[in-house]
């Protein structure tokens, strides 16, 4: 009896909510258009532009009364522009922002989160097919703000013929740090071409995130309050790659000369984002290198933790007409079909790995780009970009990217270095 | 002419060429790079094995080009105007006039070249906002019809001035208008024709100005269209380059119409 009233108790106290919800978030009338307006950094892009186009068309022509007006922001500026924005009273509905700002992003964008204004079982049916793990990208405090729009995770490309070259199979290619030490000084003692490049040195530290925590560490506590990348896990990671670079194995390269060396098909291996898969098979087939992908390798028998990089969809609109809008327009480009243009059109991942098997969305994509099985797979093991906390979370970023730069450029104690860092990063945390 | 004398020419000539060709081969490197087929964008000869247009055709087609660039050209041609009429008014003023607070004036004019953009960029643009004119013409070019650098050049030139002239047009009879228009500046205007090119060029070249407050390509400028081969992992180079040469050749234009003003005013405040 007492198991029955509760039920009733939660049913009755469901309903109310959910009709609560659904008073506070209205549909479009009919007869009615909203207008909302759409920031991205991949529109304007020429590689990324016409997938992002593509979206925004279909999107309209599946909803007539909502226009949505793309401003493309370049990457680097997007930050300011939203900040300028909201200083002007006018910021944009709906906004492609990284996720390593997350943080700054709910705490100053005043970024709506989903829960508030969708109805929970309109935002449940929606979830149904996500991969969890790529759904916890956008969350912050157990509240969804951010819907991964465009994301990946590191693989290692590689040149099947600088392999061959080298003597070393390309149907067997690395799987631990280790190996691909290995590999790349037979590479560099037996060949012309340079061995392996870890794409992490400037910009955006989810590269370095993931090596430190596929070594076991992190590069923050759970609670978000302590700075941890000085801890032996991450200087283990660091003193990996510095030696990498010491042994030979690693180039001396930019992360941009080594994009290029790559390219001209002089590189044996180089850890990237798999969004880079569209522009490195255009450049292997120019070149005429085979292009090939491996997982991202692990540090001896500990399985990998790979962190994404990339965005997410932001809802900053705080009109109920226009927040329902942009909630329409998220639920479109991250439908079956949202993902099926943004993985086949621009290279991401796409966040239902069901629709690889499904004939009416990726299947056949994926069978001509086997790739997307090593990002897919990796999906499993995921862990969020950590956001650092506060207004400094810029700051403490670009600490760990020079940290790592001086680490792996130098001889030095990548110990003294890494926990340096960490303690001038822990000054800056709120 | 004996040995000794013609070896420093040599060698003069020999820096002179090398500094020419430093010059000159990112230049080169841009067109050739331009022309490439993409299957030879990365290759180091310095003759294109295959002359293709296609970069231009891809760059042409990914951004509206006609477009940015008559606003490129619009914007930088205002701004120029409109910088050389406000700092040849102003810095005449400062050098000739005696008014109470000149001191100061001329200082706080001094401190607001020191004063950063980004200090400045939100306040000018929450106006902007308010005013409607986002994502317009007036936008990139009423914000930016002062500039206190050109003040502070022209002043030096106005006040090096000979004063003897100015007094003797004074009395013919001119006025301060007279005198600055029909006396000074067509003796000062190779320094301002050279000072014009520089705010043309600067003007020319902005990014992050045009970029805040315009929105839809064709309201943007030719810097903005650039950024679309360029991303934080990769660069489409070939019509990045291809972008590039069509946004230099006016430039390239202007420098050749008045290059000789420019060269006169090098040459005399290399004589002063």
């Amino acid at each position: 009896m007492r198991k029955l009233f509760l039920g009733l108790v939660f049913v009755v106290a469901l309903l109310i909510t959910g009709s609560a919800f659904a008073q506070d978030f209205p549909t479009i009338p009919e007869g009615e258009t909203v207008t909302i307006r759409f920031y991205s950094y991949n529109l304007g892009n020429a590689t990324f532009g016409p997938g992002t186009e593509q979206l925004i068309a279909e999107f309209m022509e599946l909803n007539p009364n909502v226009i949505v007006e793309g401003v493309a922001v370049p990457a680097g500026e997007m930050t300011a522009r939203v900040q300028a924005d909201i200083a002007a009273g006018t910021p944009p509905d709906v906004a492609q922002l990284i996720f390593d700002a997350t943080d700054f992003i709910v705490n100053n964008f005043a970024a709506v989160p989903l829960e508030s204004i969708v109805p929970a079982e309109e935002l449940a049916a929606h979830f149904e097919g996500f991969s969890p793990n790529g759904l916890r990208l956008g969350q912050l405090n157990d509240q969804t703000y951010g819907l991964a729009f465009t994301f990946s995770t590191p693989v290692l490309f590689y040149n099947a013929d600088v392999l061959r070259a080298a003597g070393l199979d390309p149907e067997n290619p690395p799987t631990t740090w280790e190996e691909v030490k290995e590999a790349s000084l037979t590479i560099t003692e037996t060949t012309d071409f340079e061995g392996v490049h870890i794409a992490g040195l400037g910009g955006f530290d989810w590269l370095t995130q993931s090596l430190i925590n596929s070594n076991g560490g992190s590069v923050m506590n759970d609670d978000r309050t302590e700075i941890a990348f000085g801890s032996e896990e991450a200087i283990g990671a660091i003193s990996m790659w510095q030696d990498l670079v010491l042994s030979g194995a690693h180039t001396r390269l930019t992360d941009g000369e080594a994009v290029e060396t790559m390219f001209t098909g002089q590189l044996g291996f180089y850890l990237q984002t798999s969004a880079l898969h569209f522009g490195m098979s255009n450049a292997a087939e120019g070149a005429g290198w085979e292009l090939r992908a491996a997982p991202m390798p692990q540090f001896g028998d500990l399985p990998t933790v790979p962190v994404n990089s990339g965005s997410a969809l932001f809802i900053l609109s705080d009109d109920p007409a226009r927040q329902r809008a942009s909630w329409e327009f998220l639920k479109f480009v991250t439908s079956e079909r949202g993902y099926t243009i943004i993985t086949s059109q621009m290279g991401y991942l796409t966040l239902r790995p069901s629709i690889v098997e499904e004939p009416e969305y990726l299947q056949a994509w994926a069978e001509e780009n086997p790739y997307i099985f090593v990002n897919l797979e990796q999906l499993t093991r995921l862990e969020p970009w950590a956001s650092y906390p506060g207004p400094n979370w810029r700051q403490i970023e670009t600490i760990l990217l020079e940290a790592v730069q001086t680490a792996v450029t130098s001889e030095g104690d990548v110990a003294t270095i890494m926990t340096d860092a960490a303690t001038r990063a822990q000054a800056l945390m709120p | 002419m004996t040995t000794t004398a013609r070896r420093p020419q040599y060698l003069s000539h020999a820096l002179l060429l090398t500094l020419s060709f430093l010059a000159i081969f990112p230049i080169y490197w841009m067109i050739i790079t331009s022309v490439r087929p993409e299957r030879e964008i990365y290759s180091p000869a310095p003759i294109p094995g295959e002359v293709s247009f296609e970069n231009y055709e891809r760059a042409w087609n990914a951004i509206p080009m006609a477009r940015m660039l008559g606003n490129t050209i619009a914007t930088a041609v205002s701004q120029t105007i409109f910088q050389l009429t406000t700092s040849v008014l102003a810095a005449y003023a400062f050098a000739r006039w005696r008014f109470p607070g000149r001191n100061i004036l001329y200082a706080l004019f001094a401190l607001t070249w020191l004063v950063p953009f980004q200090a400045i960029m939100i306040p000018n643009y929450v106006l902007l906002t308010q005013l409607g004119w986002r994502d317009t013409l007036f936008a990139l070019i009423v914000p930016n019809i002062g500039s206190a650098f050109a003040v502070l050049l022209l002043f030096q030139s106005f006040k090096a001035f000979p004063l003897e002239l100015i007094d003797a047009a004074r009395i013919d009879g001119a006025g301060s208008w007279g005198i600055l228009w029909r006396v000074v500046f067509p003796n000062l205007r190779a320094s301002i024709a050279s000072l014009g090119v520089l705010l043309f060029i600067s003007s020319w070249n902005d990014y992050f100005w045009p970029l805040l407050v315009t929105s839809r390509p064709e309201n943007s400028t030719v810097q903005i269209g650039l950024q679309a081969f360029m991303s934080s992992d990769m660069n489409l180079w070939g019509p990045l380059m291809a972008a590039a040469t069509l946004a230099s050749l006016p430039i390239l234009v202007m420098y050749l119409l008045l290059q000789r003003q420019v060269i006169d005013s090098f040459v005399k405040s290399g004589l002063r």
